[in-house]
């Protein structure tokens, strides 16, 4: 979840840092900026730093940051906060940096909803195969007892009907978790627009 | 007529009180959907407004003069939102009236937008160029979301299909041939099993589908109905085809 939120934040993050920067703001500034919300989970990590650091309780931006990179769960927020990190020790071109960040992270951006479409072009299939063929080869076996009753049903020598209806109730609810965890893809995978 | 069917169901009283909640949640579901149509024309509009404003400000205007032209323009949701924000900020500094628009939109895009503008000012930055690159991240934005859309929304409606309208029907049919309640056949309990799984598969088909095309809270408020319809045409076809 966490991932998610980061990915879908982070650009809008660059764009903003970038504006500040360009404009002459100080990072400690521009950190502050977003840190005062808009920006949903990253918006709440730079403000815990932020008070952090004004309490005097942190050992410096520099160590904020790269305790930060720890929590971060997503690759294009970790990267920002080390190209963080290195303008606060090196001293690095970072609206420079900031732009091809951006310019990077959308392309990725573009490219995981591509994939994402992608993906899911093989969902509705495989969720109507096993939705539909069970259910039909189920409700079938569960006729059966009844088709064949009487004469044909001892011949045959048939389960108990008890036993027929515990194998389709069965069939039925593994159906259903079969068709929700195709389904679950659509969630794990999204990109996060 | 309409109560002659309703008897008919009232060995299933769930399918009756499902069409009782599917109809109260109807109004709850539609506000959404006309709420999102609504902000997603704001917000398909926004990156030509940045573009025209980006134009504006480099020839030389102020973001405000940039901005009540603009709204004064065209007749598009944007624009008119605009236009009653300016018009009725009058008292009010830009910056508020700024706030207000982009909290009337109700997208988060616009809001975006506002912010990163007001900073902008605040600073004193290059609003062209910020404009600018604003109009083009969103344009993408924006196509990328409608492709989604577009490209999903077809296949979300084939599986809300097949498995709440396709399945039922298909499976009362096979059922109402082979085993016709009007024979003697006993199949209460059979239909009671499988009209709930059908309600269930149809719940997590509607939902899959929603999930697919991002708009998955919105799609909730549709499941009970979509719930009952499945197990309706599966009880009415049964009866129809049986007997």
């Amino acid at each position: 979840m966490r991932k998610l939120e980061e990915k879908r934040e982070l650009l809008y993050v660059i764009r903003t840092l970038d504006v500040l920067m360009s404009s002459g703001v100080g990072l400690e500034a521009a950190l502050h900026t977003i840190g005062r919300g808009g920006y949903g989970i990253i918006s709440s990590d730079f403000s815990a730093m932020m008070k952090r650091l004004q309490k005097g309780k942190s050992k410096g931006l520099d160590r904020e940051l790269k305790d930060m990179m720890k929590l971060a769960e997503s690759a294009g927020y970790k990267r920002l906060l080390n190209t963080l990190y290195t303008n606060v020790t090196q001293n690095t071109d970072l609206v420079e940096t900031l732009k091809k960040q951006g310019t990077r992270m959308e392309e990725e951006r573009t490219d995981e909803v591509e994939k994402y479409i992608e993906e899911l072009g093989g969902v509705p299939e495989t969720l109507l195969s096993i939705g539909m063929i069970g259910p039909i080869i189920l409700a079938i076996v569960g006729l059966v007892p009844q088709l064949m009753s009487g004469d044909l049903g001892a011949f045959m020598s048939l389960p108990d009907p008890a036993v027929i209806n515990s194998v389709v109730n069965m069939g039925l609810f593994i159906t259903l978790v079969g068709m929700a965890l195709i389904g679950l893809k659509a969630h794990t995978k999204d990109p996060g627009l | 007529m309409i109560f002659g069917i309703l008897e008919s169901f009232n060995d299933t009283p769930i399918l009756l009180y499902l069409v009782v909640v599917a109809v109260a949640c109807m109004g709850g579901g539609i506000p959404p959907m006309l709420e999102r149509r609504r902000r997603r024309a704001i917000e398909n509009e926004l990156p030509s407004f940045l573009e025209a404003l980006a134009d504006s400000v480099g020839a030389g205007r102020g973001l405000q003069e940039a901005m009540k032209e603009q709204s004064e323009a065209s007749d598009s949701p944007l624009a008119l939102l605009l236009r009653e924000t300016l018009r009725e900020g009058h008292a009010s500094s830009f910056e508020a009236s700024l706030s207000a628009f982009a909290a009337k939109t109700r997208s988060s895009q616009v809001q975006r937008v506002m912010m990163l503008v007001e900073t902008a000012l605040q600073q004193n930055s290059s609003l062209r160029d910020i404009l600018n690159d604003l109009s083009r991240d969103y344009e993408r934005l924006n196509d990328l979301m409608n492709r989604r859309e577009g490209e999903l929304q077809g296949r979300g409606m084939l599986i809300i299909i097949f498995v709440s309208v396709g399945l039922p029907v298909l499976i009362a049919f096979i059922v109402g041939l082979f085993a016709p309640a009007s024979k003697g056949f006993q199949i209460a309990s059979f239909n009671q099993t499988f009209s709930f799984f059908f309600a269930a598969a149809s719940a997590v088909g509607v939902s899959v589908s929603g999930r697919m095309m991002g708009r998955f809270r919105d799609t909730l408020w549709w499941l009970p109905l979509w719930m009952a319809v499945s197990m309706g045409l599966y009880l009415g076809a049964v009866k129809a085809v049986g007997g």
